[in-house]
């Protein structure tokens, strides 16, 4: 579905436009009727399980796979009549890396500027650029293979970014990503919206997103299920019922207000982690809390609003 | 898209880089070159120990041309067996196997058109094949250097191998293109070189059984016997697409041996030649029917009790009869370019349909 704010934007200008788009695998059906857009300017998270039709959507997005049924439009552009006019502006990076562990790592970001035909006046000072952006430049002359998971994650970044694409699609970007290269991506693809480029990320980590999004789109069973600005999340999930943490300076009177309310809260380092339970049934356990004279140091849901979010929409998608 | 020298000049090299820093093709061809050193020393010591003259049959024959020419026949046929073992490993993981590391669906998203993809991987495999055997070809000229086979025989010889590797090579890529797994690649690529081989072989003999025929056979004036009359001449081409035979009937003829007499002899020395003569004579009618024998067929008109007899005019055999390694270089070279247009087409994006059990990415 396609929601009511999304028709209203100017599509001629959208990065991604899917409209219905439908692709089977024989029986299987991974993507049933998807409509998203993903305009120039933002990052738009595609958030959703496993399975839930994620991969395949990019794969058609990037000029891989041909739609079932449905329409794609890339900066204008129809994947399936002209590929190559797609590639040219689209840069992608897989889940699965793909390494020529063989190359040192400037040679491999030089035989892929080489495939999308950049002059080597473009190369010469696109490899050594991207190399500093992504923090490698140290590593140029070094071998691809010695390098760790963090480390390829941010190479393969360098290569979907080689020609300077204006829509970008990133399948798990951040997995792997250590906590300072988390945050110089988020940065980076901060920066890369604000110069105009449509980024469209897709992950199942939702605190990955939730750091990097302007907006979200949840895709649960093949179907969009709900399309989100991040600043609108917070809202969704207030009823929702979502796993809480609680730290007191006196665990011991904690425990005994939480045993009284029969909830069987588990202690961590970080405190007590609560079952699922609504705002309002939080709400009621500090106040109670508080008035058995329990000094309480934090108390908060463990998950982020998109993760809130995530749960009450898809929640009403199975309903 | 449009494909270009550029491109997949930018594959090809870009694969050979990679095949060459594995590490695995020094032990391909350094184990080629010592079987080739260890083969070619055992070969010059046996023939030279039975060295100077032999009776072919009715005279004495002095080989004036030394071991060349058989040293030269002997090691051909052995580099071409050693390439056909060799030159399906080069290719027939190079579609699937990229697939399964993940790198093919990072090079199809380029500008590389899938036939740039396609013909680059199977030059550089093809290439490291022709390393293999550039290898050979000091083991060649040293068979040449004893005399009796020219310098542009050696030369065209090794030309209708390089293109066979080449064939080969096709043919195991596009099983890669086609199967998921590589090791089922591996596997039907040595099975289709085996069908070129061995394959061809059985066929031709099946079918020299299938299409022979029993035939009262009046031997003299009144002896009769059931002879078996066959007809290689409508089933030769079953062997032409026959590596071994392609390289045997391509290879120049060597000059005739003269006997004491001064009469031309067969040649014995010759194992090229042997072959050449042994396919070119299947183009013929079977020359084994005693020619002036009576032979009684289902369409002769009886006369009386007795049937009209036919008798067989002896065939016309032409001294040389013609060449088969065109229409077989010329079927491995059709194969080959057929497993080119398939690899091509399974590498087309985006795709409509996946084969079984394969990913995209």
């Amino acid at each position: 579905m396609i929601e009511e704010a999304e028709l209203a934007e100017p599509r001629a200008e959208a990065g991604i436009v899917v409209e219905d788009v439908t692709r089977s695998f024989g029986e299987v059906w991974a993507v049933r009727g998807m409509s998203l857009v993903v305009p120039y300017g933002r990052v738009t998270a595609l958030v959703g399980p496993n399975g839930a039709g994620k991969t395949t959507l990019m794969l058609m997005l990037a000029t891989l796979l041909a739609p079932t049924a449905g329409r794609i439009r890339i900066a204008g552009v129809d994947p399936a009549a002209d590929p190559v006019a797609v590639r040219r502006v689209t840069g992608w990076m897989p889940d699965t890396l793909g390494m020529y562990d063989q190359l040192k790592v400037h040679e491999y970001l030089a035989f892929f500027a080489d495939a999308h035909r950049l002059s080597k006046a473009e190369r010469a000072q696109a490899v050594p650029a991207l190399l500093a952006t992504v923090r490698l430049d140290e590593f140029a002359l070094a071998p691809v293979h010695v390098l760790s998971r963090g480390q390829k994650q941010r190479l393969a970044l360098a290569r979907a970014l080689i020609h300077k694409p204006r829509v970008l699609l990133l399948d798990e970007p951040a997995s792997g990503l250590d906590p300072r290269s988390r945050i110089e991506l988020r940065d980076l693809l901060r920066r890369l919206a604000a110069d105009g480029v449509a980024i469209l990320v897709s992950s199942h980590i939702l605190s990955e997103l939730a750091e990097m999004a302007d907006r979200a789109v949840f895709v649960s069973a093949g179907q969009v299920v709900a399309s989100r600005e991040m600043s609108d999340l917070a809202a969704i999930g207030s009823d929702q019922r979502v796993p809480w943490r609680i730290r007191a300076r006196d665990p011991e009177a904690l425990e005994a207000v939480l045993t009284g309310r029969g909830l069987a809260g588990t202690a961590s380092p970080a405190g007590f982690e609560l079952p699922p339970m609504t705002e309002d049934q939080a709400s009621d356990l500090l106040a109670e809390a508080v008035g058995a004279g329990v000094r309480i140091l934090a108390f908060g849901p463990t998950g982020t609003p998109l993760e809130s979010a995530y749960l009450a929409l898809t929640e009403e998608g199975r309903r | 898209m449009s494909t270009s020298v550029h491109a997949v000049r930018l594959v090809a090299a870009h694969e050979f880089r990679m095949r060459l820093r594995t590490g695995r093709w020094k032990w391909l061809l350094g184990g080629f070159t010592a079987v080739m050193l260890a083969f070619t020393w055992f070969l010059a010591t046996s023939l030279n120990a039975s060295r100077d003259s032999y009776y072919n049959g009715e005279t004495m024959v002095h080989d004036t041309t030394s071991i060349g020419p058989q040293m030269f026949g002997i090691l051909m046929l052995f580099v071409l067996g050693l390439m056909l073992i060799i030159s399906p490993t080069l290719t027939s993981q190079s579609i699937n196997g990229d697939r399964e590391r993940g790198t093919l669906a990072t090079l199809q998203v380029t500008l590389l058109s899938p036939t740039d993809i396609a013909i680059g991987k199977l030059l550089a495999g093809w290439s490291v094949g022709l390393v293999a055997l550039a290898l050979s070809v000091p083991f060649v000229l040293f068979s040449v250097a004893q005399g009796g086979v020219g310098f542009l025989s050696a030369v065209a010889t090794l030309t209708v191998v390089a293109l066979l590797i080449g064939v080969i090579c096709a043919v195991a890529q596009a099983l890669s293109a086609l199967m998921s797994r590589s090791i089922s690649s591996g596997l039907l690529s040595y099975l289709a070189t085996a069908a070129l081989t061995i394959g061809t072989l059985i066929t031709y003999f099946l079918a020299l059984s299938a299409t022979s025929e029993q035939k009262p056979i009046l031997i003299g004036s009144d002896y009769m016997t059931q002879g078996v009359v066959r007809h290689p001449e409508e089933v030769w081409w079953l062997l032409s697409p026959n590596p071994f035979v392609i390289l045997a009937d391509a290879a120049p003829a060597l000059p005739p041996l003269r006997a004491d007499n001064g009469d031309v002899v067969q040649r014995s020395d010759d194992p090229l030649g042997s072959i050449r003569r042994s396919v070119r004579d299947a183009t013929l009618p079977d020359s084994s029917l005693p020619c002036g024998g009576t032979v009684y067929s289902s369409s002769d008109q009886p006369i009386g009790d007795r049937l009209t007899p036919t008798i067989p005019q002896c065939p016309a055999h032409p001294a040389d009869p013609s060449p088969v390694w065109p229409w077989g270089l010329g079927f491995d070279l059709l194969l080959g370019a057929f497993a080119v247009t398939v690899t091509i087409r399974r590498l087309r994006t985006p795709a409509t349909r996946l084969g079984r059990g394969v990913r995209v990415a």
